[in-house]
């Protein structure tokens, strides 16, 4: 004789509900985890040049660092930004009123280390293509395109683990 | 008429197991004495209820439990102790942490939380002692050099920009 | 729980079998009552009464006196009473192969169509309450055979009064789907009841 479910049966399944929603929330958390890594970069646009001799306080934290590397006497933030990279998704970033894009592409993630592509193009022409491997506490410095009002600019780019 | 019927069936089995309070008792009767239908889901409960409870009285009126204290005296005696095993089985059957709808739960919590906190508690942050910051580096149009200040952890990639001039690779 | 109550389980919780004996004596038929009224069957029912009472024994040291007594053996009972259904299969014996059974020649001698049709629909709900879940079927035991209140059935079966109704409520309900053949149920064939007394198939 064909029984039909009851209002028991059903509650039954909604009451175990919770517990099956987060069994499948977890397994898919294990598998897609690496589809949807991602990492923060903090990234900074600087117009280094010899006009003047000031620093930008915010650049404070590489002030030593850019002294013993370059011999400008000015260094101005143009732009910061607060990255979040994920795989295989391009992002840009202008600089000097959009004559200088860095297009950067997370393309590879492991524990505390990201593998990103950089690229710099200047006036559409792409100058520079790079693969870097960010760690902890390391700087990358990305510099050189000519800055218009003289000087350069410089990409800081430090990750976050 | 069909109002009250709505209304007093959801009291109905209520009110079959006395189970109602002095005014739902009022309402239901007060609807039975001249509602044929409802009266008749009042029988149908009486059925039913007397023919779960019928077989089961008639049966225990005639059962004089031959044997069985003396059985559970003999049990006893042969057992002496239930192994550990069999007190931790009763103490499961009764005891309310064991009721799956304690467990569960908990136990899901638990295992939400390690996931959680499992990739803090167990991090190692691990080194790349020799794996080289720059991977490769190309350009079409300039010269590029990279160098590295390893007491600050600073990598310099830079490319030597000269607006206009001829193209070379490096 | 009167004073001669909570003095039995004091002394049962420290191993003295006349206690237990008294307790035997106070709520045998109540077990007996329970395990029937799950399983159906004289000798498995006695089998749990027995396998219920030597449980008690081991386990009523855990017995804290925060819940009544009687719901706490019946709670007992009723697991160790579904555990056995179970482990009979989801079909209990049919009842022709029972003791007591009837032969088709005693019905007729007997006033055979009643009696026929009382065994019949007995073993109708026999498998109709098998087909019930667990707990729907210990609250009807409880409810129409045992006769708790909801407040008691909840404290027995470790549930919420709500609960305790929704499983009467879905018994109920799922009973009546599996038995509605036999309308007008338990009615006297006398009484004048449009609906009749004879199963529809039965009927000419």
């Amino acid at each position: 004789m064909g029984v039909r479910r009851t209002g028991e049966g059903s509650n039954h399944l909604v009451r175990k509900l919770p517990f099956l929603l987060i069994l499948i929330i977890l397994f898919f958390s294990l598998f897609l985890s690496q589809a949807y890594a991602q990492v923060q970069v903090r990234l900074r646009a600087i117009h280094a040049s010899n006009a003047g001799s000031s620093v930008d306080p915010s650049l404070s934290d590489l002030h030593k660092e850019l002294g013993s590397l370059f011999t400008f006497t000015s260094y101005r933030l143009m732009r910061e930004e607060t990255l979040n990279l994920f795989l295989n998704k391009p992002v840009s970033i202008s600089a000097h009123e959009g004559r200088i894009v860095l297009e950067a592409t997370l393309v590879g993630l492991h524990k505390n280390m990201a593998e990103i592509k950089l690229k710099v193009v200047r006036e559409g022409i792409e100058i520079l293509n790079t693969q870097v491997r960010l760690l902890p506490g390391r700087t990358i410095l990305l510099g050189g395109p000519k800055h218009l009002r003289g000087g350069v600019v410089i990409y800081a780019l430090y990750g976050r683990f | 008429m069909k109002d009250s019927c709505s209304l007093v069936s959801k009291l109905l089995e209520k009110y079959f197991d006395r189970e109602v309070t002095d005014k739902e008792r009022a309402l239901v009767e007060g609807h039975l004495h001249g509602c044929p239908a409802c009266r008749n889901a009042l029988k149908s409960l009486e059925g039913l209820s007397a023919f779960i409870k019928a077989p089961v009285e008639e049966a225990v009126q005639k059962e004089d439990f031959p044997w069985v204290w003396q059985k559970i005296q003999r049990e006893i005696r042969l057992q002496k102790k239930l192994t550990w095993w069999q007190s931790l089985r009763s103490w499961v059957n009764v005891s309310p942490l064991f009721k799956r709808r304690v467990w569960i739960p908990a136990v899901a919590m638990v295992v939400v939380l390690l996931f959680i906190t499992a990739e803090i508690i167990f991090r190692k942050i691990p080194s790349y002692p020799d794996v080289s910051v720059v991977e490769y580096v190309e350009s079409e149009t300039d010269n590029v050099m990279v160098y590295q200040l390893e007491k600050q952890k600073v990598t310099v990639i830079w490319v030597f920009d000269e607006p206009g001039k001829d193209q070379t690779t490096s | 729980m009167d004073h001669e109550e909570t003095e039995m389980i004091s002394r049962c919780q420290q191993g003295d079998q006349e206690a237990l004996k008294e307790i035997f004596d106070k709520y045998n038929r109540k077990v007996y009552r329970i395990a029937y009224g799950v399983v159906r069957q004289r000798e498995e029912a006695l089998d749990i009464v027995q396998e219920v009472f030597i449980k008690l024994f081991h386990t009523i040291k855990n017995f804290k006196g925060r819940s009544r007594f009687y719901t706490y053996l019946y709670r007992m009972t009723m697991n160790t009473a579904i555990d056995h259904a179970r482990r009979l299969g989801k079909h209990s014996v049919s009842s022709l192969d029972e003791e007591g059974s009837f032969e088709p020649s005693d019905t007729l001698e007997k006033g055979p169509e009643r009696i026929l049709l009382q065994k019949e629909l007995e073993e109708r709900v026999k498998r109709a309450m098998d087909k019930l879940p667990a707990e729907q079927r210990a609250a009807l035991i409880f409810r129409d055979v045992e006769g708790l209140s909801y407040q008691e059935m909840a404290e027995a079966m470790g549930s919420s009064i709500g609960t305790v109704m929704s499983r009467l409520h879905y018994g109920r309900k799922r009973l009546q789907e599996l038995l509605k053949d036999y309308v007008g149920l338990g009615q006297d064939r006398d009484s004048p009841d449009p609906k009749g007394q004879l199963p529809r198939s039965k009927q000419n």
